[in-house]
């Protein structure tokens, strides 16, 4: 009975979580000023480093920095608005 | 006799260096505007290829020598052991990674790997980036448990030669299905990761596999990761996960049994001038309900043990970037590591390891790395069972190439 107790919190939270966050996720979570205004590069050289060195824009070419944008959105949860400004400041630094 | 020649000789010839310059200048000009217009044309090409279709190909290789020395002591007798091998047996691995981009979308991952495991798959999936902060994802995917896996285990973003002891381990890649996203939150930033998986299968011993595609039982295992950025310029993470689901094949003794895991990681990187400071840590919570397992001596009889596995490291890199140009291409690197797994079972051991380390990167994604490792691994196994091992020590050395591509 405790068991299926357990359970069932954990069922209530989860989908309490998810709910919260396909919420938030679609409506979207504002950026402050400040963040909103930094730059591809700024953002390039803060959000890169935290897993691995900073890549050079003329690793990849402008067609392939947009796939590999996408991978990593989904590898380090970097948020779009970042991916889109990451990606254009390598395209045009190519 | 020296002939004079006319002045009108001097005018004609003057004349043609005249226009062979201008042609040549017309040439040059005519050259440049072309090659420009080429270029253009041959970066709008590579831009925009006709259709959605967008494949690439990248990956990673590891390659490396070891050298071990390994001391046993089991009830007093010391063993003593030396081996050497090239390919650096533990951490060998060749991985093409295939992204396959449909628009702006949908994406398609697949890692094949060769390794001294032979020939695997580390992910292969689907992801659909349904709105700014949420991503569905389907196939056979690294569950969001801590970010070492996800994250952090390539050869070539590992500050060392070696994975920490029992942090992969703990990490399961599953079929299943995600949803995950990063979101702004003012001046901070959070992630999440959510997915459900057909879940691991507890076997004989008390330990556990996954990865497979058909359930054991008719439960899914849920496993999720929070992360929180606090700091407007990313420099720390801190997240927290947790991993609930049944193990037990369905209709067995098993049947009921069950797993929680949790973790907790740290990643903190930040440049006090001239030195880039990596701290990164993870903490890993395995607890198994506790089961009858069958004697392996005489399987009609069973033994029990309290089925509990902890592993965690802390990491700290050090690379001096505001240094000259030769310098600033060295990282010093240093990790401690533990690993217990269940007393009294099969298994049982205390472990610990230091690892120190020095590498040279010969570009953004191309390391040598030079590793030290002294491990420490104490038998808490049944003796009851004949499982017991004694203590092991041993002094290891990596020399390993790494390469992004």
């Amino acid at each position: 009975m405790k068991k299926i107790k357990t359970l069932t919190n954990i069922t209530a939270i989860a989908i309490v979580v998810v709910l919260l966050v396909s919420y938030f996720s679609i409506q979207g979570c504002a950026a402050s000023k400040d963040i909103a205004m930094k730059s591809g590069a700024q953002l390039w050289a803060e959000n890169c480093q935290r897993c691995h060195n900073t890549p050079s824009p003329s690793s990849y070419s402008p067609e392939q920095w947009e796939t590999i944008g996408l991978h990593m959105q989904s590898r380090a949860l970097i948020t779009a608005a970042e991916r889109e400004k990451i990606v254009s400041f390598l395209k045009n630094s190519q | 006799m020296k002939t004079q020649l006319p002045a009108k000789y001097f005018q004609l010839l003057f004349l043609v260096l005249m226009v062979a310059i201008n042609l040549s200048a017309q040439d040059n000009a005519a050259d440049s505007v072309l090659n420009e217009r080429l270029s253009a044309i041959e970066k709008d090409i590579h831009y925009n290829k006709p259709g959605q279709e967008h494949f690439l190909i990248t990956g990673l290789a590891t390659v490396g020598f070891s050298a071990q020395k390994i001391n046993n002591t089991v009830d007093g007798f010391t063993t003593r052991e030396k081996t050497n091998s090239l390919g650096d047996v533990d951490h060998f691995e060749f991985s093409p990674m295939l992204l396959w981009r449909h628009g702006q979308k949908l994406l398609m991952e697949f890692e094949p790997s060769f390794s001294d495991n032979g020939l695997g798959v580390n992910w292969a999936d689907i992801s659909y980036f349904a709105a700014p902060g949420l991503i569905l994802r389907a196939g056979y995917l690294v569950l969001p448990f801590g970010t070492y896996s996800k994250r952090l285990a390539a050869g070539w973003i590992d500050k060392l030669a070696t994975d920490p002891m029992g942090i992969a381990d703990m990490t399961p890649t599953d079929y299943g299905i995600e949803m995950e996203g990063g979101l702004p939150l003012g001046k901070m930033k959070m992630n999440y990761d959510i997915a459900l998986s057909n879940g691991s299968q507890l076997m004989n011993d008390g330990t556990i596999s996954s990865g497979d595609i058909t359930d054991n039982n008719t439960n899914k295992t849920l496993t999720a990761r929070l992360g929180w950025l606090p700091f407007s310029n990313s420099t720390l993470e801190l997240g927290i996960s947790g991993m609930f689901g049944k193990l037990g094949d369905a209709g067995t003794p098993f049947a009921n049994a069950s797993g929680k895991m949790y973790a907790a990681d740290l990643n903190y990187v930040n440049t006090f001038q001239p030195v880039l400071v990596n701290i990164k840590s993870q903490f890993n919570f395995q607890d198994i309900t506790g089961e009858p397992y069958p004697d392996p001596r005489d399987p009609s009889q069973t033994y029990s043990f309290k089925n509990h596995t902890s592993s965690s490291f802390i990491q700290c890199a050090l690379r001096p970037t505001g240094a000259g140009k030769l310098i600033r291409n060295f990282e010093l690197a240093g990790r401690y590591t533990h690993f217990d797994t269940p007393a009294n079972s099969l298994f049982g051991s205390r472990q610990s390891s230091v690892a120190a380390g020095l590498n040279y990167w010969l570009s953004w994604r191309s390391v040598v790395k030079l590793t030290y490792e002294a491990y420490k691994g104490k038998s808490t196994a049944s003796k009851f069972l004949d499982a017991y091992t004694g203590l092991t020590k041993t002094s290891a050395l990596y020399l390993q190439f790494a390469i992004q591509l």
